[in-house]
Order: structure tokens, then sequence, then C-alpha cells
């Protein structure tokens, strides 16, 4: 019984070590034209995932931490981001005379970054660091107006009272679904009218808003939102 | 070894693990919990959140995406009766939905990185705000 049995192991211990040798003979020509055929796949695929995974991308956010190798940055969507920065990277600043670098930028300054971001890193490798200044955007419901100063609060939704500027270079316009979207003037704003205004903020008084562009809904009324939070104020 | 001791051994397991099984079975459901250790947990629904009943979806653009092209196509879908204002750094658009509320405008960008601002309002003066970054660059990296 047990010779049987042995004799049986032997026998498939030879079948195996067949089996292999046969697979270790010497490639042939189609054998290696495969192999790189394989060799080529490989190194597209890869090359295509490389390729997939970074795309350009660029971002606004405030600087929050520098180093010499990266800059921590809050976008408008409140996450941190952080920011590779390399020898390839360009610094900017439109108000900067002379040569501007990383060491210039300091926290709390609003900047713009190009560059590459990796989908699966999460970060950036920025190639222009720009420092910018958006305009502010408010929309809301028009609470009062002072034709002799030519300014006027708006109410937002969130309960702040806006104080706007309007200037000369302010540019105003009204939408009316008779008139479509046209140039208009201060004198034509009306309390309780929709409006959205575009600037910057007053460098002498942090609550007002030099107005470069308005755009008022003479046809749409102010939020209900808008007015509930008036009214409380006021009670 | 012999037939006898090997099905003797496998039958000795076999009981031991029933013996063992039938132990644990009567142990575990002699187990109380005191109450002492008993916690009661009492689960409040959530206050629902009032969400604004105006809507806006935005197709086109990418936030943070990165134009070649100066002019920028924005379009998406909103209340079909609402007026839906697209702002730029230095650009601005009004526009009606059509009766499906879908929109599309064109608007030029600035070199570098723009705010754009989506606005959709209702006819009651209920507002929604979509914000993107769009920057405008044609370098080579």
């Amino acid at each position: 019984m047990y010779r049987k049995i042995l004799l049986f192991l032997l026998l498939i211990v030879c079948c195996l070590l067949t089996v292999n040798i046969a697979h270790a003979q010497t490639p042939t020509t189609q054998d290696k034209s495969d192999q790189i055929r394989d060799q080529l796949i490989t190194n597209i695929a890869s090359r295509v995932a490389q390729l997939k995974l970074v795309e350009k991308r660029g971002i606004i956010g405030v600087v929050t931490n520098v180093t010499n190798t990266q800059i921590t940055v809050t976008d408008s969507q409140n996450n941190t981001r952080f920011i590779d920065v390399d020898e390839l990277t360009k610094f900017s600043d439109p108000d900067t005379s002379g040569t501007f670098g990383i060491s210039d930028i300091t926290n709390n300054t609003t900047v713009g970054i190009l560059g590459l971001y990796n989908k699966e890193s999460r970060r950036i490798l920025a190639r222009f660091v720009s420092v910018i200044s958006n305009p502010i955007i408010i929309q809301g419901g028009i609470s009062a107006i002072d034709s002799n100063d030519y300014t006027f609060n708006v109410a937002t939704e969130n309960g702040k009272q806006i104080a706007v500027d309007v200037e000369n270079l302010t540019r105003t316009y009204s939408f009316t679904q008779k008139t479509d979207y046209i140039k208009s003037g201060f004198s034509k704003i009306k309390e309780n009218y929709n409006v959205i205004v575009v600037g910057v903020p007053d460098k002498k008084n942090k609550d007002t808003l030099i107005a470069t562009r308005i755009i008022f809904f003479p046809e749409i009324p102010s939020s209900p939102k808008v007015n509930s939070t008036l009214e409380k104020t006021q009670k | 070894m012999k037939k006898e001791q090997l099905i003797l051994s496998f039958v000795a397991v076999l009981f031991g693990l029933l013996v063992a099984g039938i132990a644990f079975y009567f142990l575990q459901t002699a187990k109380t919990i005191p109450d002492a250790n008993t916690k009661t947990a009492s689960i409040t629904s959530p206050t629902p959140t009032i969400s604004p009943s105006i809507t806006l979806t935005l197709d086109q653009p990418r936030d943070e995406e990165v134009v070649s092209n100066k002019v920028l196509v924005v379009s998406g879908k909103t209340q079909s009766n609402a007026v839906v204002t697209v702002i730029a750094d230095s650009a601005s658009d009004v526009i009606t939905p059509s009766t499906d509320g879908s929109f599309s405008t064109t608007v030029n960008l600035d070199n570098g990185q723009n705010v754009l601002e989506v606005i959709s309002i209702a006819p009651n003066g209920e507002s929604i705000t979509i914000k993107k970054t769009v920057t405008y660059s044609q370098e080579d990296f």
C-alpha cells in the first residue's frame, strides 16, 4: 500500500519537473517580440496613469503659513490647501517693482496659485504664485439711500448692513424683463430693490464698500430673509 | 497504527468537541446583564434646516479650471422664472433662463485667477450663489 502511494507521489513530482523544464526552454523570436510588446504596453499605461493623476489647476487662497518649500493657504471654500514650491516656481506682486520671492509672502496675503495638482496627494506644485486683490461681491436689499452723499445701505441675508459708496467711476446697471440689462444711474435706485454690488473695501472706513459695479433689479424685492433680519434689528 | 485505534481517536475528538459546544451554549444562555450596566439611549430627530426654495447648478465651468480662451462659457440650470447674474472680475451679464430653467452665457476673463460668481434670484427675492475660481493662462508647464 505505502509503496503504491510513494510511487504515485514520485510520478506527480516527475510530471511537474517535466512541465517546468519545458517552460524554461530558450525563448524564440516570437517570445522576444511578445516581451517587448508587453513592456511597451506597461510603459504606456504607466505614463497615461501619470498624466491622468496630474492636472493644471488655479486657486485663490489666503496665506496661513509659509516655509521655504511650502505655502499653506485657506481657499474660498475654507479648505486648507498645501502648495509645494520649487526652483521653477515664479513669484510676482503687481505692487512690487523689484524682485519678489517666497520670502516676501506673508500671512493673511491673498494669493493666486497656478500649478500642477496631484489627485493622489491632493497637493499643488506651484508654477506661478502672484499676490492678488479680488473685488468683494455683495447681494441683498437696499435698506436706506442717502442721495446727498451718493451712498446707500445694503441689508444682506446674513443680517449684515453694508454701506455702499457710489463714485464717479461706478458703473450702474438695471435689469427688468421689459428693458433687459441696461446702463442706469444712481437716481434710479429705490429702497427695497434687490441689488448686487461689486466693489473694494474703503481703506478709511472698513464698513464701507466703494462700488465699482452696481446691478439693481426694480422688479425684484428684497429677499424675505433680508426683511425678517431687518425687522429683528429694528425691534 | 491500527484501524481501531484511529477510529477511537476520531470518535473521542468528536465527543470532546460536542461536550465543549454544549458547555459553551449553556454558559452563554445563563449570562445576565445587571441593571447597573444597562444604559438607555434616546434618539431625537434632528431639526430640519430650511433650505432656499430656489436651486442652481452649474455645468460649466469647473471650479479651479485653467482655460486658454479669454471667453468663458457659463451654463447651468435654475428655476425657470429666476434671473441669473454672472459676475466676473471685470465683466458681468444678466440673463433669464429658458422654460426648462437652463441658461448659458459668455463672460470675458482677465489674466490669471478670476472669481466667477453666479447668482440666481427668484421673483420673491430669494437667491442662491455659486462661486468658482477660473484661471486664464496660456503658459505651458
